[in-house]
């Protein structure tokens, strides 16, 4: 019942406001009319029956706004016409407004998109079930250096039968494969699992099926299910593609399934491809899977944690498990150990910090400009005294005049955080058709309602942060006072250049933590630039070439095929000169020292102590074409690279490592390949390269002659004399000259793939220098206008001076020296607290230490430089007082 | 003796307007003059107070108003319990006495 005269009361009160409101009035001066009746009646005369009925009543609108404040729908109505109000206020100063909201947008824009890009890479939840129960099963072997290895089939089998951890576990490995019979040849990425990695994972494929058990069974047709993205673009969209045949490397494939269009699944660690596998297929599991003598590590394992496992437990037991393992097959497993990581970890670990460190500095930005917005607000309360002070004779509580100001600073927020989201939404836009796609995966970045909420509290909140100091210095400062016209040296105008003083320190040191993180990651990527590959990286071209099984099934067609093909690639003008290496470089498979071998003469060395080197297989003239230095001795005779011969060329960290002092050459090495190894003689030093990373430091390389193991996917490397993709068209004709179902795969030009492989790093690089050049500028301001008031507020003092014969040097040092006290504490705080934050960029730093204490001199010195000049037009503007005017000045 | 006005809360307010309607309506002085006289001068209702507890309780449901003439024919706005008003007046007086009796034993025990 109290409800619906509640309502009532509210409909009324919001509809007919005017009309309720004109009776509260004629209700109250009816109450002072009969009181002053009653007087009368007592025996005053009627004026002051009046007189004191009004004393008494306490003043009508006073009593008019109790009961407006009573009434429901009251903070409605109120809070409609704080807009209102707030709104005509803005429109008086446009200026002002522009700028506030300007800078508002820039802030909560960038910061947004920022986010955005955070929340696809880090929170949002992966498209699997229960992802957070996904990990990465890996092999590790600290003693090697090795964090993450693939795994040993038969280690593999025995995790299999032997964990307690986990509800289930799937191998997969991807491989390069010719897709023909349906258009062009192509060379995509398959990726072989094992029967239960969809159920796994699980998801359902969007057409037909995944895998079932025994599908893998070799005699079992072939079946294979498509990526989304092929089945389009390979199969136009056919929604009878159930059932269609396909041929891997000349075998035919039945496809049983299409993945769903947000289906992603992809390891780039360790991957074989280096690329989205595009096409899935069955995983055999073969008898010789058990026998240790007849594979390698190669498997990677995805494993999903039973419920109620944690990682920790699970990495626990697996520890256990693994220590059995070594202790049963010492000369396999003895110092090989388990790595869980969790999927997630996996996939983002590694963006992780930068990302983080780029909220972070956003997130900086921000405040720097909430404390200019602030100022601004404090500027402008000053010159509304009269109107704050008029409404509260009017009657306005203190709490109503700060509801209406920070209502202002709410209207500046919401206006700022539209435009704001409006740009970030422009900027990620932008940064998903430039090349940054290959940093972050920004196809998945959206401006969902998620991220709009987060703009929309972060505009909320700083308009309230920048707002609350103005509001509460305005409403206290005319509650107390009356209505003094002028008076600016008041204590009202000390508080608030108190307060503005204090937002510039804050600035400053806001400032220089930005510019000191952004000095370390520039000297960082400059650094990361200028290490020497170790051979010539310009004009040279690469593209992968995957011969299949069933057409090249002998090593001599192998050795063939590539001999011919190089011929013919050295043949055409243009070219300088040709050869290819199994390894493509600057890829995400990287050079690691996972091969064991050991040196021929010496005693064996106990189990899990053995050497170990990266071992390169290449074919002829490749040291020459890639311009690697020869140190010592001789590389690759004709001969040894047309037939199997038991030679090998080291690089000098595997003759240093390993021979140090001596002369490796005539030496024999056995390296741990196959089955049966025979000691190859070393006939040859060449010089280091970086060629995965550029900060990673060289590993002991042992260069094969391709005829000792004739890879089927190899990657050419040709020296062009002309700009080296206007080649491709005529090395494409002569590839399907020699065969025409052979296409060229991940063309690319060396420049672009060490480009691309510091990407990372100047994305990052690139965009906290945008930010701290952002916060630089905005502190500038804040400072200028901070010195700017100051020399108003100062005016008669520095008119006495002048008058009493200060020099031009005198004020100056007046005014700069309040600018450079203010620098100083802003710098004073910023440098320990920067020496503290950069300490959280050591992971992105490349051989600079996170306190390298020349930069934060530099930063330092820049800040207090721009300090100084940003008080330079108010200590100007001091200078050109006229003293008579001055001392007029109040 | 008149009790400060601080120390008259909200409920014991309302609930003395709304004793004062009881036997019929009442303009807002005719209210405040009443409560007076009902609590034998100890307490004074400032109109500061009185007018946003008629209009609140109005809002509540507890009472109505009509504009009508005063005795010295000036137009006023009258205010008349309603129903649910007569049944809040009875619980809360209810309230009260169970109140005044606890505290005065509580005051009155060793």
């Amino acid at each position: 019942m109290a409800l619906l005269s509640h309502l009532r009361s509210l409909l009324r009160n919001l509809l007919r406001r005017q009309k309720a409101d004109a009776e509260l009035d004629q209700e109250v001066r009816s109450f002072l009319e009969l009181l002053a009746d009653e007087k009368a009646d007592a025996g005053l005369t009627r004026e002051e029956a009046v007189r004191a009925a009004r004393i008494e009543l306490g003043g009508v609108e006073q009593v008019k706004e109790a009961v407006l404040d009573e009434r429901s729908g009251a903070w409605v109505s109120g809070m409609w016409q704080d807009v209102r109000y707030a709104g005509r206020m803005l429109r008086k100063s446009p200026g002002f407004a522009t700028i506030a909201i300007l800078t508002l947008a820039l802030g909560i824009g960038a910061n947004t998109a920022i986010f955005s890009v955070v929340d696809a890479v880090l929170l949002t939840p992966l498209p699997f079930h229960d992802p957070a129960s996904l990990a990465m099963v890996w092999e590790d072997n600290p003693a090697h250096g090795l964090l993450h290895n693939t795994v040993a089939p038969p280690n593999f089998l025995h995790w299999k039968q032997q964990n307690h951890c986990f509800s289930a576990v799937a191998p997969f490995v991807d491989r390069p494969m010719n897709l023909t019979g349906a258009g062009e040849p192509e060379q995509i990425a398959v990726e072989y699992v094992s029967p239960n990695f969809f159920s796994l994972l699980g998801v359902n494929p969007m057409l037909g099926r995944g895998f079932s058990p025994g599908e893998d069974q070799p005699g079992k047709s072939k079946v294979v299910v498509l990526s989304y993205g092929l089945w389009q673009s390979k199969f136009g969209g056919d929604l009878a593609i159930i059932g269609q045949t396909v041929k891997l490397s000349g075998v035919p494939h039945t496809v049983i399934g299409v993945t769903a269009p947000d289906f992603d699944f992809y390891i780039s660690e360790f991957s074989a491809t280096g690329e989205r596998p595009r096409l899935w297929a069955p995983l055999p599991e073969p008898a010789e899977w058990q026998d240790w003598s007849k594979v390698g590590r190669f498997l990677r394992v995805i494993a999903r944690l039973d419920s109620g496992v944690s990682l920790q437990q699970a990495q626990a037991q697996m520890n256990v498990v693994a220590a059995n393992l070594a202790a049963r097959y010492p000369a396999y497993d003895e110092g090989w150990g388990v790595a869980l990581i969790s999927l997630r970890d996996q996939l983002s670990g590694t963006l992780r910090p930068a990302l983080l460190i780029l909220l972070g500095a956003v997130g900086f930005v921000l405040l720097i400009a909430c404390a200019n917005i602030s100022s601004l607000l404090l500027s402008r309360a000053t010159g509304r005294r009269r109107e704050i002070a008029i409404r509260v004779a009017l009657g306005a509580s203190p709490g109503r005049i700060i509801r209406q100001l920070l209502t202002e600073s709410l209207l500046l927020g919401i206006l700022g955080g539209a435009f704001g989201a409006m740009l970030a939404l422009w900027t990620t836009k932008a940064l998903v058709h430039s090349g940054s796609a290959s940093v972050v995966n920004v196809s998945n970045v959206t401006l969902d309602w998620r991220i709009l909420a987060f703009a929309a509290t972060l505009s909320l909140l700083a308009a309230l942060l920048a707002g609350i100091l103005p509001s509460l210095m305005a409403a206290r400062g005319e509650a107390a006072a009356a209505l003094p016209e002028g008076g600016r040296s008041s204590s009202e105008g000390r508080k608030s250049l108190a307060a503005r003083s204090a937002f510039v320190v804050v600035q400053i040191s806001l400032a220089l933590v930005l510019l000191a993180g952004s000095s370390l990651l520039i000297q960082s990527f400059l650094r990361l630039t200028q290490v020497n590959p170790g051979f010539r990286i310009s004009r040279l071209l690469t593209f992968q070439v995957t011969l299949p099984d069933s057409k090249y099934r002998e090593d001599a067609a192998r050795i063939a095929f590539f001999a011919q093909f190089l011929a013919k690639i050295r043949a055409l003008p243009g070219t300088a000169t040709a050869s290819a290496d199994a390894t493509p470089p600057f890829s995400s498979v990287g050079a690691r020292a996972a091969t064991d071998f050991a040196i021929a003469g010496e005693p064996p060395r106990p189990p899990g102590q053995s050497l170990g080197t990266d071992v390169r297989v290449v074919a002829s003239g490749y040291f020459r074409t890639v311009d690697i230095p020869l140190l010592r001795g001789r590389t690759f005779n004709d001969r040894e690279l047309a037939q199997p011969s038991n030679v090998v060329v080291i690089n000098k960290t595997f003759a240093e490592r390993y021979f140090a002092g001596k002369n490796p050459l005539e030496q024999k090495i056995i390296l741990d390949m196959e089955d049966t190894n025979l000691p190859d003689e070393i006939i040859g030093v060449v010089g280091d390269v970086h060629e995965s990373n550029l900060a990673s430091t060289p590993v002991p390389i042992a260069y094969w002659p391709y005829p000792q193991s004739p890879y089927s996917a190899m990657t050419i490397v040709v020296r062009t004399a002309t700009p080296p993709l206007s080649m491709v068209p005529a090395i494409r004709e002569t590839l399907q000259q020699l065969d025409k179902e052979e296409p060229m795969a991940k063309i690319a030009t060396v420049d672009q793939l060490v480009s691309d492989s510091v990407a990372s790093s100047r994305f990052t690089m690139l965009l906290l220098s945008a930010f701290a050049g952002l916060a630089l500028a905005l502190a500038c301001i804040g400072i200028y206008g901070v010195m700017a008031y100051s020399v108003a507020q100062r005016t008669h003092e520095i008119g006495i001076r002048l008058a009493l014969g200060a020099q031009s040097r005198d004020v100056l040092r007046l005014v700069l020296g309040q600018g450079g006290r203010l620098a100083f504490i802003g710098v004073g705080i910023g440098l320990p607290a920067a020496l503290i934050l950069t300490r959280l960029m050591t992971t992105l730093l490349y051989r600079v230490s996170a306190s390298d204490p020349s930069t934060f001199a530099a930063v330092a010195l820049l800040l207090a430089l721009v300090a100084l000049l940003a008080c330079y037009l108010p200590a100007r503007r001091a200078l050109r007082l006229d003293p008579t005017v001055a001392l007029r000045h109040e | 003796m008149p009790v400060e006005q601080t120390e008259l809360l909200q409920g014991t307010l309302d609930m003395l307007i709304l004793k004062a309607l009881v036997l019929g309506e009442l303009h807002g002085l005719g209210v405040s003059r009443r409560v007076e006289q009902l609590t034998r001068g100890t307490f004074q209702v400032r109109p500061g107070s009185l007018f946003p507890a008629l209009h609140r309780m109005e809002e509540q449901g507890w009472l109505t108003s009509f504009w009508g003439e005063s005795e010295n024919k000036r137009r006023a706005k009258y205010y008349r319990l309603t129903k649910p008003g007569r049944r809040q007046l009875e619980s809360e007086t209810e309230r009260w006495q169970r109140i005044a009796v606890a505290i005065t034993h509580a005051l009155q025990s060793t």
